[in-house]
């Protein structure tokens, strides 16, 4: 089209430059993803938008990478990848959000629209394939659509129940010149609440005698933690957390208990035995908190707050049920809180559970002077400070990070809970480190883990990641090996596995590492790698044999309980 | 009146309208498979607003709601909600059917040599046992949702 007027080239966008111009609205700083035939026109644009793009070394690791960076902002995470198996490496990345309600925008590239069911070169049915676990998923055949998709596509994402969002848009719609459709933001009305539920939920929080507070994920992506710490100190009730909510409520304040399930502490998951009043809170009451759903909580009234309607009922019954924000509906119960004569409280119970956590308080005591999980985690906590950032992978070490640690900070516990991925952590700290490069982030993660995304130590060093890396070695796939040990008679099959000399595989890539084995000066090994420029990997040689304790078999309840001692 | 399931449960009816064609249609699909929502019967037509689906669904109204809701939330989805269920039946028959239908209790018209009945599903089926040996051919196109009922919100 030409201006006649200036004789001046009018050159409409096109699509690619679109999909920038949407991102760049959206506020996107980073993408993350990898390049091939199908998205290079997107690729092509990108140099002209002031839009960082992180090369990760695998599409997998892209996803993961977005999924940490949006765990630790809030913010919608963004990675892209090429059609065919640039497509299918994003699936377990998408999986892993999807499960834990993590706002994710995927960007894929598809075979150009003449050739859309062909079976054409790196042609998948993407839309398809991710229909599981996506939010939702759009495939763009008309350019003057994708702006406007691009944008909705985010809306969705971090809408209501957050969760990923795909975006697949042939080559030739990259390239085609988009007409400006415009894109009216949809209001987003605030969440519904149930106001008899929560004058409800209040008064039987006024009433109980042994009540818990159990807060989830959704504590954390709703903003809501300092509606969950007024709550706790309004009321005098004990908070308990799910593993994604480990650091929505500070570890060191004494109202926590800690974390219950199938290797969550005993005095926690009895006390939700023993509670008669569960406040959930933005949690879904996944098998891994519940064990045997039927056997969960018999004596407790169960308040179940979640955003997602779908969810109430799902598992257990509740005995009031909230579809609501968390943030919105801690809000109100507070204020239902505030014109009600004061409860009896609920010292004794509080009283009782400190005493029922003192066992476990004296054995973490005298497993600080034994080499292994506890006394590094513990050296770590001290050489990173307050504003530790903990990504942890999957595995036994997940489990006794969590156990562990102490979260003071808010948001401050990152890892795969519900899919439970492997390989996970080090591509998703690389994400939280972007997010807040001032701030220490450490990888924890088993050997065999932290191989499924090893390849991402190269773009570590490619933008000079400050992330530091404990590997807990004990040459086992160490929960298999452990499951395989209690249930199937110690028939080892498959677990054992080796690994690289991680001292020799960070010096290739240009980093630092150290082996440190029983004997060593574990603190002095962390703080030597605290101080290191850039990433540093720690090989900790552990127990080939140690155990997480407490165990609650699959399916079973907190009377089948497998305790240490007990083992 | 709703059907009752092979187990004994009353059948919960759900109307979903959506847009979006195939791939909403398959996400539809896929969650009633992913979600383990106990189908026992689901109807597809197709008007001007998109597509429409009728699903019966064998468990107790509560879970209903909660699928009802799950289904909602998907981003095609225009309304869902609990819908009354009619069946429709073609019948081809030679038989006096205007008076046994008045008596069955189900509403019936002819179109182009085929009786159209629709009514409530054990209605439907007194119509058809009653009309007897008169029965040529017959076709059972639902249970769908009653068009008046609309689908809740």
């Amino acid at each position: 089209m030409e201006n006649t007027a200036f004789n001046i080239e009018y050159k409409p966008r096109t699509g690619s430059e679109a999909m920038c111009e949407a991102l760049l609205d959206e506020g996107v700083e980073y993408l993350f993803g990898y390049p091939g035939g199908a998205i290079m026109p997107f690729y092509d644009a990108l140099p002209d938008y002031p839009l960082r793009h992180v090369l990760t070394r695998h599409e997998q690791a892209a996803a993961h990478a977005a999924d940490g960076y949006a765990r630790a902002t809030g913010r919608v995470g963004v990675c892209v990848a090429t059609s065919g198996p640039g497509a299918t490496n994003l699936v377990t990345g998408l999986a892993t959000a999807q499960m834990d309600s993590v706002p994710l925008v995927a960007i894929t590239g598809q075979v150009g629209r003449p050739a859309l069911g062909k079976d054409s070169f790196q042609e998948t049915n993407v839309t398809g394939m991710t229909l599981p676990f996506t939010k939702h998923s759009f495939l763009v055949e008309d350019p003057d659509d994708l702006y406007p998709t691009m944008r909705r596509a985010f809306e969705i994402a971090r809408s209501g129940r957050p969760g990923p969002v795909l975006v697949d848009v042939p080559k030739d719609v990259q390239f085609a010149p988009t007409a400006d459709k415009g894109y009216r933001r949809l209001r987003e009305a605030p969440p519904p609440v149930e106001s008899p539920g929560l004058e409800r939920a209040a008064m039987l929080l006024r009433n109980a005698k042994r009540p818990l507070i159990l807060a989830g994920h959704g504590v954390t992506l709703g903003g809501a933690e300092m509606e969950l710490r007024l709550l706790a100190e309004r009321t005098g009730i004990p908070v308990v957390t799910t593993l994604l909510g480990i650091s929505a409520f500070p570890d060191d304040h004494p109202l926590y208990l800690g974390w219950p399930g199938m290797h969550g502490q005993a005095s926690v998951n009895r006390a939700i035995d023993r509670s008669d009043l569960l406040f959930a809170v933005g949690m879904r009451f996944d098998d891994r908190i519940t064990g045997a759903a039927h056997k969960f909580a018999p004596g407790a009234k169960i308040i179940h707050v979640d955003i997602d309607p779908s969810e109430l009922g799902k598992v257990i019954k509740p005995t009031v049920g909230i579809a609501a924000d968390a943030k919105a509906a801690m809000r109100s119960i507070l204020g239902h809180l505030d014109n009600a004569p004061e409860g009896e409280g609920c010292e004794r119970w509080r009283e009782e559970l400190a005493k029922s956590q003192e066992p476990e308080r004296r054995r973490k005591e005298s497993a600080r002077d034994e080499y292994g999980p506890i006394q590094v985690m513990e050296a770590i906590k001290a050489a990173a400070g307050p504003d530790l950032r903990l990504v942890s992978d999957v595995g036994q070490h997940q489990m006794w990070a969590a156990q562990f640690f102490e979260f003071t900070k808010t948001n401050s516990h990152i890892t795969s809970g519900g899919l439970g991925t492997m390989g996970f952590a080090l591509p998703a700290a690389m994400g939280v480190a972007f997010a807040y490069p001032e701030d220490p982030v450490w990888v924890i993660a088993g050997d065999g883990g932290i191989q499924m995304n090893i390849q991402e130590l190269a773009t570590i060093r490619d933008f000079g990641l400050n992330i530091k890396v404990a590997v807990l070695n004990n040459g086992y796939l160490g929960m298999v090996r452990q499951w395989q040990q209690f249930f199937h008679n110690r028939r080892y099959s498959e677990t054992p596995i080796t690994g690289p000399d991680y001292e020799q595989l960070a010096a290739s890539y240009g980093q630092t590492g150290r082996t440190v084995s029983e004997g060593d000066d574990v603190e002095a090994a962390v703080r030597w790698a605290q101080e290191q420029e850039g990433c540093t990997i720690l090989d900790f040689h552990i127990d080939p044999e140690a155990n997480v304790y407490p165990m609650i078999p699959s399916g079973m309840s907190v009377n089948e309980m497998i305790e240490e001692d007990g083992a | 009146m709703v059907p009752e399931s092979a187990t004994g449960v009353v059948l919960n009816t759900i109307e979903v309208r959506f847009t979006g064609g195939m791939l909403a249609l398959n996400r539809l699909l896929m969650t009633l498979q992913n979600k383990k929502m106990p189908v026992a019967g689901f109807t597809l037509g197709n008007d001007g607003d998109g597509m429409r689906v009728t699903i019966l669904l064998d468990c107790p109204s509560e879970p209903a709601l909660r699928y009802t809701a799950l289904i909602s939330a998907l981003e095609d989805v225009t309304e869902a909600g609990p819908a009354e269920t009619i069946e429709v039946a073609l019948i081809e028959t030679q038989g006096d059917w205007r008076e046994l239908a008045i008596r069955s209790g189900v509403a019936a018209h002819e179109d182009g040599g085929t009786v159209v009945a629709s009514g409530e599903p054990e209605k439907v089926e007194a119509f058809i046992a009653a009309l007897g040996e008169g029965v040529e051919d017959v076709v059972r196109v639902g249970p769908v949702a009653r068009p008046e009922a609309g689908g809740g919100a």
